[in-house]
């Protein structure tokens, strides 16, 4: 009898178990779901809105727009996303490196310096950081002296300050990793002969490809993420990645552009679901080290 | 290979503020070709003392000379050393021939060839070439022992460094790689400083042992000496296993007495001993278990504790006088025949006994051994 029954409990909890699992499932889905019935519909108010249109209702007109619409802040996406993600990540590794590895004198503050600039709320330094790049060093003017436009130098100020906003958290990361490399492996290496930059190039950079996957994904869905860096520092215009035209996107048509919104939404996200794809294996290694 | 001297090398650590001496003082000369090994329990300095040969640890006073060179501000890449790690400190991502290969590439100018030519040389003598191109985590604690072995051998050092190489591996095997090493470092020649906290390590690999104490060196000296004329009552206590037996005496006319000991001491002894406070040392191998009391060196005891190991039994006797818990050890034949709680009688040999200053540890008598020519010669 007690048998079945702890039988029977055991069963009951882990149908209770995938209860929760399947709700928690359509809880998250269902507005994604949702987003992509109503991007795919020709008039939105047709059907319920978490249901798909009726075959004759069908329209592609959404998306063909949203892409047209959004094409130019794509690329101008990726021009500031990538070059930004892959110079903080690298950057933020030598750093913890210098940091951690290394053995010097006033570490500590230096890594207490670190550590505050990922706290630093972007809207306080919105002000100074686009006094900074009009008037202190005026990348719009300057790529005009080799035959660049203005927004060229615009986007260049962008990429640099997310460089620099993202440098701290990525030390940080990788700090925690390198903490945790065996300190008698690098003097093995140093009594091997290997200076301290050919330590850092065959043996911590090798060694450093999980956290790389962390660090490019998490700076890669902020950097493409970002509108508030993006509208202040570059504005609406040809160097506008796409998140800005992303929010004005619908609003300019008479009508209230549910369909044009939704497939705009998921044109902008595509680009960070597929880095996910891409480093996702490498990603939960290194979030599990 | 070189000679490697140690003038009154010095290590402090700041701590808060605080200076710690972690090293104080050592001098060691260590010939050209000798197996040196350092020896002392965790916290003596020991591993500091090896890692400011290395270059990884700054020195902060004395000189430091490889092959007659000062090196004390050298880096560790200009010293000519080699080291291996208790870690082992391999390199994961790399495969053993890269693992190998990596310090001739970093610290000499040979070709590719001329570094797997050495690499495949050094992997014959440390019979590992068929790991060649497998990764160190694919590898057994042994052959990853084997391979950092073959790191350190393959860059032909004036100097190895080793620092406990061996504690890592289970007894059976860290026994074979005791004797192999031993082997190893006698066809190569090279001269190599060994830190080990193992007594038996230290016993029988090195041509000469340096023992430490709270960054004190307290002897330099072959095995057997350290073993039959120790300098202090901490060597004497360190090396040996199991440890001396020590007992609180004073000097009373013709005998020594406190610790519920009364015994006698002959005239030669008794002239060597030039302080009352003394402790009298026994080795546990040197005492007997008879039936009756014969002489004054006999003592009466009763057998507390009895561990027997097939070869031998540790018998932990105690004297009639003594509180419960405290005990010396006899270590006997494992076929005599002792039970708990039996009274007998433990025979002290005078001409085993070693007598230490109470107050500075200093050895004032130790054993007589009749070979005395035979370590001389070693030295």
């Amino acid at each position: 009898m007690t048998e079945t029954n702890a039988l029977s409990g055991r069963s009951w909890r882990s149908t209770a178990l995938y209860a929760v699992l399947v709700l928690l499932v359509v809880f998250y889905l269902l507005p994604l779901w949702t987003g992509l019935v109503t991007s795919i519909k020709a008039d939105v108010l047709a059907t319920a809105p978490f249901l798909p249109p009726a075959p004759a209702g069908f329209t592609s007109v959404h998306w063909t727009r949203a892409v047209n619409a959004l094409a130019g802040g794509l690329v101008n996406s990726l021009i500031l996303a990538i070059p930004a993600t892959i110079l903080s990540a690298l950057l933020g590794s030598m750093a913890a490196y210098g940091l951690t590895t290394l053995d010097w004198r006033y570490q500590v503050p230096i890594l207490m310096l670190f550590i505050a600039g990922i706290f630093i709320p972007y809207q306080a330094v919105l002000i100074p950081l686009s006094k900074f790049w009009a008037s202190v060093v005026p990348v719009s003017d300057l790529v005009g002296y080799v035959g660049l436009a203005g927004w060229v130098g615009d986007l260049v100020g962008l990429i640099l300050s997310h460089v620099a906003y993202g440098i701290p958290i990525c030390t940080l990361l990788f700090r925690t990793y390198y903490k945790d490399f065996n300190e008698e492996m690098i003097e093995a290496a140093r009594l091997d002969g290997a200076t301290t930059h050919t330590i850092y190039r065959r043996i911590i950079l090798p060694l450093s490809v999980p956290m790389f996957a962390v660090t490019l994904i998490y700076q890669f869905t902020q950097v493409w993420n970002d509108l508030l860096f993006a509208l202040v520092l570059v504005g609406p215009g040809a160097g506008a990645p796409v998140t800005v035209p992303l929010s004005q996107l619908g609003a300019s048509l008479s009508e209230v552009g549910f369909g044009i919104r939704m497939a705009g939404a998921f044109v902008a996200a595509l680009p960070t679901i597929i880095v996910y794809v891409l480093f996702g294996d490498q990603f939960a290694e290194g979030v599990s080290t | 290979m070189a000679r490697l001297e140690l003038d009154d090398i010095t290590k402090h650590f700041d701590d808060d503020g605080e200076t710690i001496v972690a090293v104080d003082d050592a001098s060691i000369d260590i010939e050209d070709g000798e197996f040196l090994v350092l020896v002392g329990p965790s916290g003596c300095g020991k591993s500091t003392t090896l890692r400011m040969i290395a270059g990884l640890e700054t020195i902060t006073d004395g000189e430091l000379r490889i092959g007659g060179r000062r090196v004390n501000e050298a880096k560790p890449r200009d010293r000519d050393i080699a080291m291996v790690f208790q870690s082992y400190a391999l390199y994961p991502h790399m495969t053993v021939r890269e693992n190998m290969s990596f310090g001739l590439e970093e610290s000499t100018d040979l070709s590719g060839s001329e570094i797997d030519e050495r690499v495949e040389s050094a992997t014959d003598t440390m019979g590992i070439s068929d790991l060649l191109d497998r990764k160190p985590s694919e590898l057994s604690g042994g052959q990853q022992q084997r391979v950092a072995l073959g790191r350190a051998i393959v860059r032909e050092p004036e100097v190895f460094l080793m620092d406990e190489p061996l504690s890592n591996l289970d007894a059976k095997l860290r026994a074979q790689m005791r004797t192999e090493l031993q082997r190893l470092q006698e066809d190569l020649d090279t001269t190599t400083v060994y830190v080990t906290h193992d007594q038996t390590e230290a016993m029988t690999m090195g041509d000469r042992i340096a023992i430490l104490n709270d960054g004190l060196l307290q002897q330099v000296a072959t095995p057997l000496e350290a073993y039959h004329a120790p300098a202090n009552q901490f060597v004497a206590g360190f090396i040996g296993e199991p440890s001396m037996n020590f007992f609180d005496v004073d000097l009373e006319g013709d005998s020594v007495v406190g610790d519920g000991l009364d015994y006698p001491v002959s005239d030669d002894v008794r002239a060597k001993l030039d302080t009352d406070a003394l402790v009298l040392g026994i080795r546990p191998q040197d005492i007997e278990l008879v039936e009756e009391v014969e002489s004054g060196h006999d003592v009466a005891v009763t057998v507390d504790v009895v561990e027997p190991m097939g070869d031998e039994n540790n018998v932990y006797l105690r004297l009639p006088d003594s509180p419960a818990g405290e005990t010396f050890i006899a270590n006997v034949d494992g076929r005599t025949l002792v039970d708990e709680g039996d009274d007998i009688v433990a025979r002290i040999p005078e001409e085993a006994v070693h007598f230490f200053d109470r107050r500075s540890g200093e050895a004032l008598r130790n054993r007589e051994f009749d070979d005395e020519a035979d370590v001389d010669l070693s030295l």
